[in-house]
Formats: C-alpha cells, structure tokens, sequence
C-alpha cells in the first residue's frame, strides 16, 4: 500500500468478517402466483410458539385462546396478529374514485387518524380491540402479540394488557483484544444528485483512505477495519427509465452518475473492506430484501474482493461483533403509519417486537415468501444501524436480560456531509464531518 | 346527491332532446283491487312435530332473545289509548264484526293497518265499517223514487255478475249528492250526483263495467254512465277519507278499540275499532318522528352446480346470513347467519348450524316470526332471494315454510309482475306479498333513483361507500360448502356482509326517511312508493283535494297512445364554441309549477271550445295560452293543481325553513327527506297532466304548460340581448349562447365572474318583473370557462361564488355510459380537468397524445378497455349477434363452470383478428387475453371508443381536431405483443435474443450480444427499473385486496370482475412473474 513515502506507514487493522445475508437472499425464488397470506401465515406461526412460551411466565393463572375461542366477559390471552384499521391510508383504489376532488391531494408525511383501528387477526378470525390501554398510534399492521383481556357485550376485545416478545437473545460480546478497530458507516451518497458536492464525498474517502490530515489522523484512519454505504448511494433522474427506447444523450445521463460511484468505490475498494447495500434509489429492485447490486455495475470496483456487494436488509459479524441494519425503508415506513419520538424509538420497537420490518408487505414492498419470513429478529445484533436519516442519532439499548445494542440512525451524507464512525471495542460512537464550506 | 328525480327533470319532457319531442305514451299498470279472502281455517302446526322437540326447544329459547319488547300493563288492560305509526295499509274480506257492527252481516272488507308504537310493540288494527264506493252523475230528472228502482236494477244486474258471492246485498245503498265533475270549467256550482255504495273492494269494478256498458231504466232506455273514482284502490279510498297519509301516526282513544277474541295475527297488539273513531295526525311536531321499527336485512347463499346458475328445483340454500337493526339506530341489535353444516364461530356473530336445509329453511321462518321486522330490506331479494326460498321450499315439500307475514295462516303469494313506466321502463319481476312487512329491495331503489353504469352491489357500494366489495364465484361456492367448518365460516362472512351492505347504503342515503317522507307528502302507502309509478301519487293529492272542495274526478277510458302529442319544451340554439369569459345562468325556479300557477291551468279551468262563446266569459277573465287554449283566471274559479302545488312549494320552504333551525340530526334527515319530497311531487304533477294513459290526462294543460314555456325562454332570450347592450350604458353586449328547457345561458363579455354576478343578479330581477308571479327567474351560478358542444352537452366550471369555484359540471358527456370502456371516462374527464381547471389546452392534447401512443404500444391497463355488457338471453335468443353474446357461448366450450349466464355481466376486450372479421368475432375474455398475450385492437379503440367522444370536447377549441389529436408522430410506433397460443406458435421454436438489441444469441448463459456489452450497465439499470415498478404495483395491488377482503392470513378469493383493479392485479403477477425471469438472466 503506498501511502506518502515520508510518512510513516500504518498497517491497516484486520478483521474477520462473515456475511449473514443468506436469508436475505431471494435466489431461485420464483413468482408463481403465490400471495401474501403465507408470509403472515410463518410469521404468526413463528412468533405464536415464542409468545405462548413467554405468556406463560407473563401471566401463568390466564387462559390462552383463540380469537374464535373468545366468550364473552371471560378474561384470557390471545395471540394474533395486529392490523390498524387507519383511514388516511393511501390505496390503489384512490386512482380510481368517482369525483375527482378539484383541490389536489395533500401528501402528507404521516397517515395517521385519531379515528385508527386496531384488529387482532388469527387464522381464525378477527377482533375489533377496545379500551383505551392500547394507543393506536404505537402500533402497526402485520406486528405479532399477546393481548390480555376480554370480550366485551359488544364483541370487541377490552384490551387490559400487552406483551410484546422483547428483545432476543443475543450472543455475548466478544473480549476481544482490546484494541480499537473502526466501522464507518455512511448513506445517502446520492451521487448524481444536483446538490451532490464532489469535494466533500471526496474529503470522506480521503480522510478514511488515510491521505487526509497529520499521522494521528492517520494512524486512526488505519484502524477503520469496513465500511458500510447503507443505501442510497446514487440518485438516478426519475422518469429517464419510463419510455421505451432511450436516445443517447439520456444514456449517458443514466450511467453516468453510476461511472462516477465506481470511481469513488473503487478507491475505498483499494484501501479498506467495503459493504455496500442497495436502498430505495438505487438500481435494484424495489420490494425487500433488496437484492445485491449488480457487479456490472461496478466494474472498477468489482475487481477488488474487499468490495463486496449485499443485500438490503444486511447481516453480518466482525470479529464476533454481530450487525445488523437497512438502508432506511423499515423505520421510515413505521414512521408513515406510526408515532414515536424518533427513529431510535422505532429502531427499539422493531428490536422488542423481534420484527425487522412489521409493515411488510402491508405498506412496505416486499417479495411473497412462502416459507420463511426473514425479517424475523432472532438473536439480538449487537449493531443495529438504518440508513438515509433525516439527522444523527445513537443510543445504546440495554435489554432485560443483559442484551446491550448500539442503535445508530446514519444521516445522509449529502444533506449532513455525516459519516458515523462505531468503534468495535466499546460500541462507542462518534461522527465524521465533512464541510467544504469557508466560512466557520 | 345526484337523485335522478329530484334533478331539473320535469315527468315526460326531460327525456326528449329533439326541441319539440313528441310525447309518447305513459304506460301505467292499471291499478285493480284484488279481494282476499280470509282463510278461517288455521293452518295445523302439526308437521312441527316431526321435528325433534328438544332442538325445537333449543332454537326457540335462542330466537326468544330478541322479542319485541312486553307489553305494559297499560296495553294488557286496554286502558290506554293506542298511538303507533303505519306502515302498511291492506285489507280483507271476513265476516263482518258483530259487535261493532251490529246492523250488518256476510262478508265485508276489513282493513289492516300493520304499525309500531312509540315502545316498538308491533301492531295489526283491523278497522271496520268502512264500505267502497264510487259515484255517477244523476240522470236528470231523477227522484228518489227512481233510484230505489234504479237500485233494484243494479242490484239484479250484480248479482248475475257475482253469483259466487256470498254477499246478501251488493249495493248496499245508493245516495244522491250534490258534487260537481273537476272536468272543464262549470259556472254551476253543483249537481245531483249518485253514490253507489258495494259490498267489496272488487265490486266496484264490475258494477263499473255494468254501468258502463248500460243498462236499461224504465222511461230512459239503454243508458250507460259515466263513472266517477271508481278507479280507486280500496285502501287509498280509506286513507283519503280518513285523512291519513302513508306512514304516520295514527291513534284508537281507550275504549273505541275492542281487543280481537281470536289473535289472528303475530302482532303483539291487535284489535277492532270503526273507522270513525280513528284519529290521524298530521306529520308534524312529535309525529314527525319515526316509530323504532325494525329493519331486517338478509342475504342467501345457494350451492350452484358447476355450470349453472342456482335453480332453486335442484339447489340448496346453504346460509341466510341476517341483521336486524332498529330504525335510528346505527348497529344492529341482531346478527345471525344460519348454516346447512357446521360452521367455525364468528365473533359477534350468532352462527346457527343446522344439519339439513329443512331445518335451515324452518329456522329463517321461526326468526322471522320471532323478531318480527317491520321492513324486510337486502340487495335484488324481490326477484331472487325470496322467491328463490319460497321456491325451494316449494321443491323440498315444507308446506309450512312460506308463512312469513304476519297473519297466522297467511302463506305468501308470488306473482309474476311486469311494472312499466315511462320514467322508470319497464321491468319484469316477481312479487312476493308478506302480509304487514314492507319490502324494500335496494337494487329497485338504486334502478329507480339512480343513474348508474352498473347496479352490482358491489359497484353501487363502490359508488356510494367507497368501499370494494369482495365477490365470490358462485363456482366457488359449492366448493366452500363442501369444505370444512372453516371454509363455510368463510362464507358465511361473505354472506354477512352482503347482508350488511344493503343496511349501510339504506343509512347512508337515508332511504327510509326520503320514503317515509315522500308517502307522507303524497299521501300514498309506502309499498306503493316502489311498486307503483309516479301518477299514483298525483292522484292521491288530486283526489284529496277534490274531496275538499266537493269535486269528483272521472274515470276516464283510456286512450290510445297514438293519439295526443304535444309540442315539448324548447332548446335554443346552442353557439358551440369554448367561452373563456363567464357565462352568467339565468333559471326558472321550478319552472312549469309555477307557470301551473301563474295562469291557474287546471282540470277545473279549462273551458271547453264550444263553451268558450256559450258561456260569454268577459274576456278579461280568461287566458288564452299560446297553444290556444282557454282557461278561466283565478276570481272565476281557483284551479286545483295550482293550490295543490302552492301547498307543495310553500311547505316545502317551511320544511327548508325549519331545516336550517335544526339541530337533531334524525329531525334534518326528516325535513330533509321532506322537501326533497315536495320538490320531486311538485315536478311530477306536470307529467301526470301528459301521461296520455294516465289516470287524467290533460294534454290542453300539458301543452299549454310547454308553449308558455317556449314563450318564455325566448322572452328572456330577447329582453336580455335588448337591454344589457353598449347603447344601453352597458360595457358590452349581451349574447345569449344557449338556454335550456328552463335556463338561460347568458354571456355579459365582461371578464370576471364577479361583474357576472353582479349583472347576472341585474337580469334575473329585471326581467322576473315582467312575468306574472310566481313564475321568476333566478341567477344561480356562472360557468367560468364553459365549453359548450352542442345542445344538452357541455362541460364548465361552476361558481357560486365570486372567490372559488365549487366544482367542474358536466352534461352528456360520456362519462356514465357503460358500454364504454372506463378509458373514454378516464380520458375525458382529464381532459376536461386540464381543460377547465388547468386551462391548459396543449397540456390537454399532450395527454390525449400520450395515451393514445401507450394504447398503440400496448402498455395499457387492460381494466381500462374492458367493456361490460349484460347476458340477458341466451345466444340463439338474439337476433343479431352481439360481441358478449358470442363471448359467452366461446367461453362456455372452453369452461362451462365459470363461464357467464344469463343474468351475469359479460366483460370483454376487442382483439386484433384476421381482416375482416366481424367486430363480435373479435370478442375475447380479459383473463384468456392476458394468459395467452393476446394483442388487442387498439384501432378498434382509437375509433370505435375514444374518438368520438374526444372530438366532441375538442371540436370547439381546436382547428382539425381530428388531424392533431388522431394523426401524427404519437402513432407511429406501435407495439404488437405474440399470442402464445396461436397456431403458427406450435411450430416456433423459442430462442433467447440480447436485451439490449434482441439480436439472437447463441450461448444461453449471456445476457447481451457482443455489441451490446458496453451498454451493460445502461441495459442492466432498464430491466430492474421495469422489476421496480412491477414489485411497486404487484405490492399495492394484492395488499389492497387483502384489506377488502379482511383477512391478512388467508388467500384471496375474490373474483369480482367489477373491481377496477381485477385485471391489474392479476396482470402485475404475470408481469412480475415475467419481469422476474428476465431479471435473474443477468447471473451475478
């Protein structure tokens, strides 16, 4: 590695590495006319025997029935699945309303009603929720619980308490050797974007190459071990790919943007390990998983095994240290269809409810599996990290049963110009910044 | 509310759009009595023993939980006074009541009156002593000697006539009274008149026809008599009397009512009382209100073979899913679905399983009985569900089933009916009498009062629940059926819901108080309302009216049709073009009423030619209207139609009045439902004057109403374009673009709407001046811009006010039209929104270019082209061959199970065939063209559909619209997709080609040719945008029918071919699937 001949030379650190993808991936998978009711089907499945095992700890003297099983005023468990009711919820149907309202249609960022709903569904049947212990507001489609309560005169189900799984088990986290060894982690590249700052994306890859600042810069700049570009990395002109056949002007528009991300990639490929994971405006495909980025793509940066392209949502382990994280789609969906503080809020539910992304395929795209359901959590990540946020935000989740989490939200790094740098040893976490603006 | 009554139609002229319609004919249904005996001898309940006593027992406690409520020990001791509101009104004929009627015997009519009271206890009042009656006038001369001997005459005739009737008397009485005959103008006040009392109802009928024909007095020869209201339903002839109206509140003081010694009916209250001692109260205060009467609503599910269509001689009922809800309320009290086999529970939902159909059959009519509605509602029950239960039950032997009313041994009696009206067309369908229920069937409400492009229940809950409905092959069904105890609950939620549906849209369109309402105004039972056409409801104000004023009306033989037709309203020439300054709308505020009034046009004002110079009417008394008519003014005498449409139209402006004051929201529905009422009575009364076989038709009137019509539009026509000019002080002239039957388009040129207004204002007032009152004229809206194509079709924005528009309005253009395919309404009504509100013209034909290109290159939502046609006979029926017709029969070769019947709704594309192939061979089923890639006709479309339709909209606004819309760079590409199933596709072999240039390759293992290497990622970046888009839509689709369907853990079912987004989805999982394959060519 030829760093600058007068300086001294840092041996960038190792580390071991092993992808978890596999249950991201959609291989062989076929679209043969299957729906979704399967995909809810496993997840009920699933959680049902985990909730049955933890509802007896909860509340051992209640019986557990059926959503069919429910009589009136008898007190009992049910485990089902949640479905919101919600009114403001966009639906295809809407393209197709008699009157076609003169003002236009207020998009709104957050579809939530005071009037919402919630259901509990099992393959049996559903039930209308009642009372006021549940908040609508907390809650979303396709999530999996155990409701304490009864059934009221009317037929609903006086919810009196909830048990959600909680977090999973986790692995202990290694020892290690006491050495500190980085993990960036950055989105939101949008290169192509027409506020995308060349200089500041370059500044980053410089900085983390280690050809930016004195030896104490560099000497940390060699101790990043990975990086992870967490969705987002390019912005592609909608409506370019829309029409038929593409004239040769817009061809370049298209690829360019691409040609310039494998120039960037390339240079981190030479310098570090780096993961890089599809996101919504990417050139991947929609629904998740979302699949790996095609090497054609790449073919500079392709060339290099440290690059290495993968799914979305991404799994892996570093030198034990498990992680876990998406470009963004899972909380911003919660964030359409429910209400929390902040992302971290959301980061911790989808960690308590063992869920990755509850919303799918109600409101979050996804491919109709048959016999799994990967977005199950089932041992706790030490790193959970979501890309393409609005702003910075970390917290280190502490479970009941001694589960410790980093949650990190990555800004996009075009708006913030934000990098997060995790250090493996202590989870601990602290930002990069780059400006290229004179002014203090 | 788009109401088709309460629009601007006015009865027979609104359906013309030639400027001087010639009137048809109004084809009525006679209205006959028909007696009904009183079967004495109770039916034995013997067979209920057959079943077993304890599941018998079992049912009975599970029913008994809804009983009406007990009776109070007030009621038990017949001490209190009985208030209740009716519902229905029939009769029958038994012996006459001992001892309130002590002086008569033999068979007499006895009304039933079928009510709730303010409690909610169900009520059977059986009023006595009121006789049928009829009137002719009194031969000159004529003694009282005379008419005992022309009695005695009558008597003998009707007797020949009647020999099976029991009845000792006949004619029970003849009377002379002074009346006079509402016909023409009379300067008499009055004249002997004879009132020929029966025996029954249906008497009066015969002894009509006797009179009719003539018959022999001594000293006079053979003479036949005019007859009058002798046309008079037996029931509307006691309402009238006894001044009740349909649907309000009637009261038996305590001790005028005698509790029956027998119950002969399920009501809780049932009793005798003379039709002197009932008291009517009038509509208002406290009896405005609605009595808790007790709405059900059931749905039933039949296991189809394969095929066919349930019969009901071969196939079961398997679930009659049931809601009953009381009036006022907002959820139903009872939910219940009973099923042939067991059935999983469903929460809230009483399931009652039953092991054979008998029993399910049994168990419908035991809860019937128990829970004893009031209104029996649902969706097409009058010509399917009931009869199709009725039917089986027929089938199956249960001799007992049908007795669903409310007389004990009152079996229901089915009856063939066509109804044909001039407004509502002619329909055929069964009738189904349950005594003292009122059926309300929804689809002959929705067929009736809306316009709509299909009356599914699902499109109509669609259309005014926003919400899909979830349909169910009837293939599918039998399938559930054989399942397990979970599949059936599948259906029964189906069923369920299809129960619920027609509950929420009667609580929606609030039908019961629009009905209640408009019997209340027009005087007639409910069950009239929906059986009977609109000229029922004049009568019965006519005949009320003339009560009042001691006129009688005639009953006039019916005329032929071809005779009588009469001038129709005037259009005038509508100026084509797109106005970009406001036009101002100067109406008549209902227009022909008002004329009615103003001139005092009446039966009884109308002078006859020859009396014209006879009488010698000073010529200030008299009006001679345009078409040349006289009728007499006011101070002679007072017409009845004018005081009967003042008293509509002032009671309407008192029930608007107290509308805004208040503030119930069950009272706003009232006098909502009220004023709606009035206006539509109002409008009718017109009509009811033109109907040639009418009850009365008066064509003098009718078409005196349309010539002052004609003269006034072209008055207002000539006042506005003399007075609003620049010579007088104005800023520009005036012009009259367009005017309609009763309104008057008006361009001022000035440029805002508010100067419109303003001026608008100015011209209503000015020229109202010089009409006689009530006739006015009265600015409303502008239209700002307004595209006006030719006359009865335009397009514009609406403003009522200077600040916003209020919306975009449209007539005749095709947008309701269901033989078209949803793209023409999709197309024109964008074009129109880009147009109007956008004002941005080129914008406008970019769109109509582009998706004119997206049908060429085949990139069209199929939903969008489908056209739907309902099978109403079989194939060899029709004798033209009809695109869905053969459709049909093709399908049915290829599958007979899921291939349309008749009755079903046949949705076809047009597809690309051999050259001249007839356009009904080029018929295809959407599914079989998007499994087999079949490529449509887009030409069929371009010119068959879309363009007649767009040149209209464009023809005012572009040069060669024709030319820039339908030729040009847009169509040059186009885009043919293979058929896969097409002969010459055997012999094809398939071969992988490059995705960038479709040159063939070789090597299955690449993607792309040699050439197209360097593109790879360009080329790569295409196909997974196109899986994108896929994976986005395939999402959204199946998620959505997920939530129609209500169920996130099972698969969806639903076929529903009315469902916009049927062909979509299913569409998005063959692209996906396609798109998908494609994708995964590029190996990682």
């Amino acid at each position: 590695m030829e760093i600058d001949a007068v300086a001294k030379n840092f041996q960038r650190k190792l580390s071991v590495y092993q992808s978890l993808d596999e249950r991201f991936e959609i291989q062989k998978e076929m679209y043969r006319g299957q729906q979704y009711s399967q995909i809810y089907f496993i997840r009920l499945h699933k959680m049902r025997s985990l909730l049955y095992s933890l509802v007896e700890k909860w509340k051992p003297d209640v019986p557990v029935c059926t959503v069919l099983g429910l009589e009136e005023g008898k007190e009992c468990i049910i485990v089902g699945t949640l479905y919101k009711h919600m009114k403001l919820k966009p639906s295809v149907l809407d393209e197709y309303s008699k009157e076609r309202s003169v003002a236009p249609l207020v998009k709104s960022h957050n579809f939530m009603h005071p009037d919402d709903q919630l259901v509990l569904e099992d393959e049996s049947g559903r039930v209308k929720l009642g009372g006021t212990f549940l908040a609508p507001s907390m809650f979303v489609t396709g999530l999996v619980v155990a409701l304490h309560g009864k059934e009221t005169s009317a037929g609903d189900f006086l919810v009196q308490d909830i048990l959600e799984p909680g977090l999973p088990p986790q692995m202990q986290l290694p020892c290690g050797s006491g050495e500190d060894k980085y993990v960036v982690f950055v989105s939101g590249l949008s290169v192509g974007s027409n506020t995308s700052n060349p200089l500041q994306l370059q500044l980053l890859i410089d900085h983390i190459t280690g050809h930016l600042g004195d030896e104490k810069e560099q000497s940390i700049a060699s101790q990043i071990v990975r990086v992870v570009v967490a969705g987002n990395s390019v912005e592609i002109t909608l409506g370019l790919l829309n029409g038929q056949a593409l004239a040769s002007k817009d061809q370049s528009r298209l690829s360019e943007p691409i040609k310039e991300l494998d120039i960037l990639l390339t240079q981190l490929a030479a310098a570090v390990s780096l993961d890089i994971m599809p996101g919504p405006s990417d050139p991947a495909n929609f629904s998740l998983p979302q699949q790996p980025l095609h090497r054609c793509l790449f073919p500079g940066a392709s060339a290099y095994n440290t690059f290495v392209s993968c799914t979305n949502p991404h799994s892996f382990e570093l030198d034990n240290v498990r992680f876990l994280g998406t470009s963004g789609q899972n909380i911003d969906d919660l964030g359409k269809y429910s209400d929390a503080e902040d992302s971290l809020d959301f980061m911790e539910r989808t960690l308590r409810w063992r869920h990755l992304a509850p919303t799918a395929p109600n409101t979050l795209g996804c491919y109709p599996f048959t016999d799994k359901d990967p977005f199950l959590i089932e041992s706790c990540p030490h790193v959970y990290f979501v890309g393409n946020q609005n702003k910075y935000k970390t917290r280190l989740l502490r479970g009941s049963e001694g589960q410790l989490v980093r949650l990190i939200c990555i800004p996009k790094f075009l708006e913030t110009g934000v990098a997060v740098v995790l250090n493996m040893r202590n989870l601990e976490c602290h930002t990069l910044s780059f400006s290229t603006h004179l002014d203090p | 509310m788009n109401n088709g009554n309460a629009g601007k139609k006015r009865g027979p002229a609104s359906s013309g759009s030639e400027p001087t319609t010639k009137h048809q004919a109004m084809i009525e249904e006679e209205e006959m009595d028909e007696d009904v005996f009183f079967d004495e001898t109770l039916l034995q309940e013997e067979e209920e023993a057959l079943r077993n006593a304890e599941e018998r027992e079992a049912l009975a406690s599970h029913l008994s939980k809804w009983k009406r409520p007990l009776l109070s020990a007030a009621y038990l001791s017949q001490s209190q006074s009985i208030i209740f509101q009716q519902l229905e009104i029939d009769y029958v004929i038994g012996d006459s009541h001992k001892v309130l009627m002590p002086n008569s015997s033999g068979p007499a009519a006895i009304l039933r009156m079928f009510g709730v009271t303010r409690e909610g206890h169900s009520v059977c009042c059986l009023v006595h002593g009121f006789e049928p009656y009829f009137y002719i006038s009194c031969p000159p001369g004529m003694g009282p000697d005379d008419i005992s001997r022309f009695h005695q005459i009558l008597e003998s005739r009707m007797k020949e006539a009647n020999r099976n009737s029991k009845v000792p008397k006949c004619v029970l009485r003849i009377e002379m009274v002074q009346k006079r005959s509402i016909m023409y103008y009379q300067q008499q006040k009055s004249q002997p008149f004879l009132k020929i009392v029966v025996a029954l109802p249906t008497m009066v009928t015969s002894c009509r026809g006797i009179l009719d024909r003539g018959i022999q007095i001594d000293g006079l020869g053979l003479k036949s008599f005019m007859t009058y209201e002798s046309n008079v339903l037996f029931a509307l002839r006691f309402m009238i009397d006894c001044n009740i109206v349909g649907g309000n509140w009637i009261e038996v003081p305590a001790g005028k009512y005698m509790n029956a010694t027998r119950q002969l009916s399920y009501c809780q209250l049932e009793f005798d009382c003379l039709y002197s001692d009932i008291i009517s109260h009038a509509p208002e205060g406290e009896f405005s209100k609605m009595a808790p009467f007790r709405i059900l609503s059931f749905d039933i599910e039949c296991a189809g073979r394969k095929g066919h269509f349930p019969e009901p001689s071969h196939d079961p009922v398997i679930q009659v899913a049931n809601l009953v809800t009381l009036q006022g309320e907002n959820q139903p009290f009872v939910r219940n679905v009973m099923t042939l086999k067991s059935c999983a529970p469903i929460v809230g939902v009483d399931v009652m399983p039953f092991d054979t159909e008998r029993e399910v059959l049994l168990a419908w009519r035991d809860f019937i009985r128990e829970v004893d509605p009031d209104i029996i509602i649902g969706y097409n029950i009058c010509k399917f569900d009931l009869p199709y239960l009725i039917e089986r039950a027929e089938a199956l032997k249960i001799a007992e089933f049908p007795i669903l009313g409310r007389i004990r041994n009152g079996r229901v009696r089915v009856k063939e009916t066509t109804f044909s009206s001039r407004q509502y067309g002619t329909r055929e369908s069964k009738e189904v009498t349950i005594e003292g229920r009122v059926q309300f069937d929804l689809l002959q409400v929705m067929q009736r009062d809306y316009k709509l492009s299909s009356y599914s229940l699902n499109s109509v809950s669609s259309h005014f629940l926003q919400e899909q409905k979830e349909d169910v092959h009837h293939s599918i069904i039998s399938d559930l059926q054989n399942g397990n105890s979970e599949t059936r609950r599948r259906l029964a939620v189906y069923c369920l819901k299809d129960a619920y549906l027609p509950q929420r849209l009667l609580d929606k369109l609030m039908f019961i108080y629009n009905y209640v309402e408009m019997a209340r105004v027009t005087g007639v039972p409910i069950s009239f309302l929906l059986s009977r056409g609109q000229s029922i409801k004049v009568l019965s104000q006519l005949l009320r009216k003339a009560k009042q004023k001691s006129l009688v009306i005639p009953n006039v033989k019916r005329q032929g049709s071809d005779q009588g037709t009469y001038e129709g309203a005037t259009v005038l020439e509508a100026k084509a073009g797109f106005y970009e300054k406001p036009i101002a709308t100067l109406d008549f505020a209902s227009l022909y009423p008002s004329i009615m009034m103003a001139y005092n046009l009446c039966y009884c004002t109308l002078v006859m030619p020859e009396d014209a110079r006879k009488l010698n009417l000073p010529p200030e008394c008299v009006t001679k209207t345009p078409s040349g008519e006289i009728f007499v003014k006011s101070n002679l005498q007072k017409g009845i139609l004018p005081e009967i449409l003042e008293e509509l139209l002032a009671a309407r402006k008192r029930a608007k009045a107290d509308l805004k004051e208040a503030k119930d929201p069950f009272e706003k529905a009232v006098l909502d439902g009220r004023q709606l009422a009035l206006k539509v009575s109002a409008n009718s009364v017109y009509g009811f004057t033109g109907a040639t076989v009418g009850q009365l038709p008066c064509l003098e009137i009718s078409s005196s109403v349309t010539s002052y019509g004609r003269q006034m539009i072209e008055h207002t026509k000539k006042l506005v374009e003399e007075k609003f000019t620049t010579l007088g002080g104005y800023k520009h002239n005036a012009e009259v673009i367009y005017g309609d039957t009763d309104s008057v388009m008006v361009q001022f040129g000035v440029p805002t709407v508010e100067e419109a207004m303003q001026l608008g204002r100015e011209a209503a007032d000015y020229i109202s001046g010089t009409f006689i009152k009530p006739i006015k004229l009265e600015f409303e809206k502008v239209y700002y811009p307004y595209l006006l194509i030719s006359k009865k079709r335009y397009a514009g924005l609406f403003w009522t006010n200077p600040d916003k528009f209020d919306k975009m309005d449209t007539k005749g253009i095709e947008t309701v039209r269901r033989d078209n395919c949803l793209l023409v309404k999709n197309l024109v009504n964008e074009c129109l929104h880009k147009i109007l509100i956008d004002r941005d013209i080129p914008g406008a034909v970019q769109y109509v270019k582009n998706t004119i290109s997206d049908l060429l290159m085949n990139r069209m939502d199929l939903s969008l082209l489908v056209i739907t046609k309902g099978l109403t006979k079989t194939g060899d029926d029709y004798a033209v061959k009809a695109a869905h017709v053969e459709l049909a029969e093709r399908m049915r070769k290829r599958d007979a199970a899921t291939a349309p019947d008749v009755g079903d709704r046949v949705p076809y594309v047009i597809i690309k065939a051999a050259k001249g192939a007839k356009a009904y061979e080029r018929s295809e089923d959407p599914i079989y063209v998007l499994e087999n890639n079949i490529p449509i006709d887009p030409q069929y479309y371009l010119e068959n559909q879309i363009s007649k339709p767009l040149l209209r909209i464009f023809d005012p606004i572009l040069k060669n619209a024709s030319k820039e819309l339908f030729h040009g760079n847009h169509t040059r590409s186009v885009y043919i997709s293979t058929p896969s199933n097409s002969g010459i596709m055997k012999f094809a072999k398939k071969q992988l080609s490059c995705l960038g240039c479709k040159a063939l390759i070789s090597n299955e293992d690449q993607t792309l040719c040699s050439h197209c290497k360097g593109r790879e990622a360009e080329l790569y970046c295409k196909t997974v945008a196109n899986v994108r888009e896929l994976e986005i839509l395939f999402g959204s689709l199946w998620t959505q029918c997920q939530e129609c369907q209500g169920s996130l853990h099972q698969d969806v079912l639903c076929t529903s071919r009315d469902c916009p987004i049927f062909y979509r989805r299913k569409k998005a999982q063959k692209d996906m699937a396609e798109a998908k394959l494609q994708l995964d060519r590029w190996k990682f």
